[in-house]
């Protein structure tokens, strides 16, 4: 198996020069505004394609086709693309895009100086937003575009973004982070850069009153993320971006220094990659659970039982569109529960058996029913979580410790009975009818 | 060649029409306590920070004043003036707007009774501050102004789900002790003693000699067989068996035990009656 696969890689590698498929679907709803044409996205679409996915275009406004359908998510991946629109369809509500996360499909979401309805399903995703018209404005660097439009620096996140990108360029809004975990940060504001109205120096007045008054202050710096990431429980994946110029043809050939194009289009391509499902994507194709010396399960575990517990899990890998036996994981921990936690071990992959990450370890001494519990999160992988319930009784009566030194007297005591009983009988049976002596003469011996 | 110098001279005449570079006049720190005694007070300079660095305590107020100027010498107000406080060992940042009026005097107060919300989550690590002043029409710069040590304060608020997206600590069961087992010296030194009964026993059979004529007799053999099977079973029963089997066996072997008993008992009580001798 492995060999025929080995032969088919290259071929397939080959027949797939650009293919990296998701590993949820490949349709691709893109609800585009119609102010915006789909022209000045083309290189964007068009690396989409190429990657192969089937793009669908529709108007934010139009009724088909729809996102949600009788309760089933109608497409894999949806983009929205639709900064000047006030309202949507009827099916594209805000509680519609919730529920497409519960259902697995991975959204990409475009925000805007202007209010739209995904204004307040930002705050669900614990995004704080400026005040409706205050885009991010940047006077550094010294440049000749405007203060709207800036360069910043993409640094490598979370292994999502490649490393050593040029400068990207930027316009839009910049998203304050709540504390949830679950945001990915995948682009930071550059840390002079800061949301405001104003075209003109005569803002600094206004400027400094709006941030003592406003609650949240002034949203200004590196702690502002213009990209950031959400993966759902539900493992479905959903990006907030600032602005929907840095996806299009303009910023994607602008460059950025004499020469050097801007990282837009491979940064473009990257956060795609990462949000449509296609790295950073693990499961847990099986546990299994059996005493030591034995290879199947049991049905319940005996208290201080030693007990190896496996799991195999798999990576998927896009070019190839299979999933592969990952061992990078190393610090994948196992807790072993009856309410809360009795032990939690880590579990550590075996060297030699790619996927496999097995443990040994003692079940406690108390007995009821437990659950083997991985919870794997961490940010910019998919979350991993799995629970097998176990019974752990206490010993059967006949498991408990036997022979024991201290009962040698007891054994002897019970051995030195039934042989003295044996002897008593034989003695009593075989022995002789010896007269007393008195008698000898009346009876015959 | 040519065309080098030509865009040479463009640049530095295009740089000359839009360059503006503003600078600061009379940049001042001052640190003064609650009771407005005066702790410390320099003029900064714009190249190197200041040593030792400013340090506040709780209730102490820092002051910052300087005035912004083009090249000119003529004040100006640029559109950001924003003071930035970072920790680089954790990361904390945060920033704060200056007020500065339209002739580009500038006035910041750092009071720590009442720190501005700009302030981020300190430690002992000092926070770097710096200066961004940026503009529409003159040139942005930006200055390093000083290492400020300031009391620390609670770390930043944790979703409490934060702990599960790290490696949580490990838990491990303490076990019941294992029970603890007399010595086996002792339990050797208890078995000797049970054989004392036997020394007795055997020491009186020895002197009173008891005789078994009759242990080989075709009538007693065979019973005195069945009850050392039936004590092979307890032995059994004791090692490997169950409560069924053994009761199961136990019954099976009932019957010949009972059937060489009644032929034992009849064989003594016939040598008892003296009807025959074997």
């Amino acid at each position: 198996m492995r060999f025929l696969r080995k032969l088919l890689l290259p071929v397939l590698a080959l027949a797939s020069l650009a293919l990296a498929r998701s590993s949820t679907g490949d349709s691709v709803l893109i609800l585009l505004d119609p102010s915006l044409k789909k022209e000045n996205f083309s290189v964007f679409f068009g690396d989409l394609e190429n990657k192969g996915y089937q793009l669908t275009f529709r108007s934010p406004k139009d009724a088909t086709p729809e996102i949600i359908k009788d309760d089933v998510a109608q497409f894999a991946h949806v983009v929205v693309f639709a900064p000047n629109t006030k309202t949507f369809a009827a099916d594209v509500t805000p509680q519609a895009l919730v529920s497409l996360l519960s259902k697995n499909t991975n959204l990409l979401l475009a925000l805007s100086p202007k209010q739209t309805p995904l204004t307040s399903l930002a705050s669900e995703f614990s995004l704080i937003l400026p005040p409706p018209g205050t885009p991010l404005i940047s006077h550094f660097p010294k440049r000749d575009t405007p203060a709207t439009v800036i360069p910043v620096d993409a640094p490598a996140a979370y292994d999502i973004i490649s490393p050593n990108l040029p400068p990207v360029w930027f316009s839009g809004v910049p998203q304050a982070l709540g504390n949830n975990p679950m945001l990915v940060p995948l682009l930071k504001a550059p840390t002079h850069a800061f949301a405001s109205d104003g075209d003109s120096d005569s803002g600094a007045d206004a400027l400094v009153e709006a941030a003592e008054k406003s609650g949240e202050g002034l949203w200004a710096g590196s702690s502002l993320s213009l990209v950031t990431g959400f993966q759902a429980l539900t493992n479905a994946r959903a990006t907030w971006v600032g602005g929907v110029e840095m996806f299009s043809d303009e910023f994607f050939n602008k460059e950025i220094s004499k020469g050097v194009k801007s990282g837009n289009r491979q940064f473009a391509s990257d956060v795609a990659a990462w949000t449509f499902q296609e790295n950073h994507v693990l499961r847990i194709d099986t546990v299994e659970h059996h005493r030591v010396n034995e290879t199947l399960p049991s049905e319940t575990y005996t208290i201080n039982d030693r007990v190896t517990y496996t799991a195999y899990i798999s990576k998927y890998d896009s070019e190839l569109d299979v999933w592969e036996p990952y061992s990078g994981i190393k610090d994948l921990q196992l807790e072993f529960t009856m309410l809360d936690p009795h032990i939690r071990t880590s579990l550590p992959p075996v060297a030699g058996e790619p996927g496999k990450y097995s443990v040994t370890f003692r079940v406690p001494d108390r007995h009821g029913v437990f659950k083997f519990v991985i919870d794997y999160k961490r940010k910019g992988w998919t979350y991993l979580t799995s629970s097998t319930v176990v019974p752990v009784v206490p010993p059967r009566h006949d498991e408990y410790p036997r022979f024991l030194s201290a009962a040698w007297p007891y054994y002897a005591g019970a051995f030195s009975t039934s042989a003295a009983f044996v002897l008593f009988v034989a003695l009593w049976l075989a022995g002789d009818d010896r007269e007393p002596k008195k008698s000898k003469g009346a009876k015959s011996e | 060649m040519v065309g080098a110098h030509v865009l040479f001279l463009y640049s530095l005449l295009v740089a000359g029409v839009q360059a503006s570079v503003l600078t600061l006049q009379s940049p001042r720190l001052t640190i003064s306590a609650s009771d407005a005694t005066q702790l410390r007070s320099e003029p900064l300079s714009l190249t190197h920070k200041p040593t030792p660095p400013p340090t506040l305590g709780s209730t102490d107020v820092l002051k910052l004043t300087f005035q912004v100027v083009d090249e000119e010498g003529k004040g100006v107000q640029p559109h950001q003036t924003f003071l930035r406080f970072y920790d680089p060992v954790s990361g904390e940042e945060g920033v704060q707007p200056v007020k500065v009026t339209a002739g580009g005097k500038a006035k910041f107060d750092l009071n720590m009774a009442r720190p501005p919300a700009s302030l981020p989550p300190t430690t002992e690590n000092p926070l770097k501050v710096s200066l961004y002043i940026g503009s529409f029409v003159h040139d942005p710069m930006q200055f390093e102004l000083f290492d400020l040590v300031v009391p620390p304060s609670q770390p930043p608020a944790q979703h409490p789900d934060e702990a599960s997206f790290h490696v949580r600590p490990e838990i491990v069961h303490t076990f019941r002790p294992e029970q603890k087992v007399p010595p086996k010296f002792i339990s050797a030194v208890f078995t000797l003693f049970l054989a004392a009964p036997w020394v007795v026993l055997l020491g009186l059979w020895a002197h009173i000699r008891p005789q078994v004529p009759h242990l080989f007799s075709p009538s007693i053999l065979p019973f005195i067989a069945t009850l050392g099977a039936f004590e092979a079973l307890l032995v059994w029963y004791w090692v490997d068996l169950y409560l069924g089997q053994v009761l199961l066996y136990g019954a099976i072997l009932s019957i010949p035990t009972a059937l060489t008993g009644k032929r034992a008992l009849a064989a003594v009580g016939d040598w008892r009656l003296g009807k025959s001798s074997k």
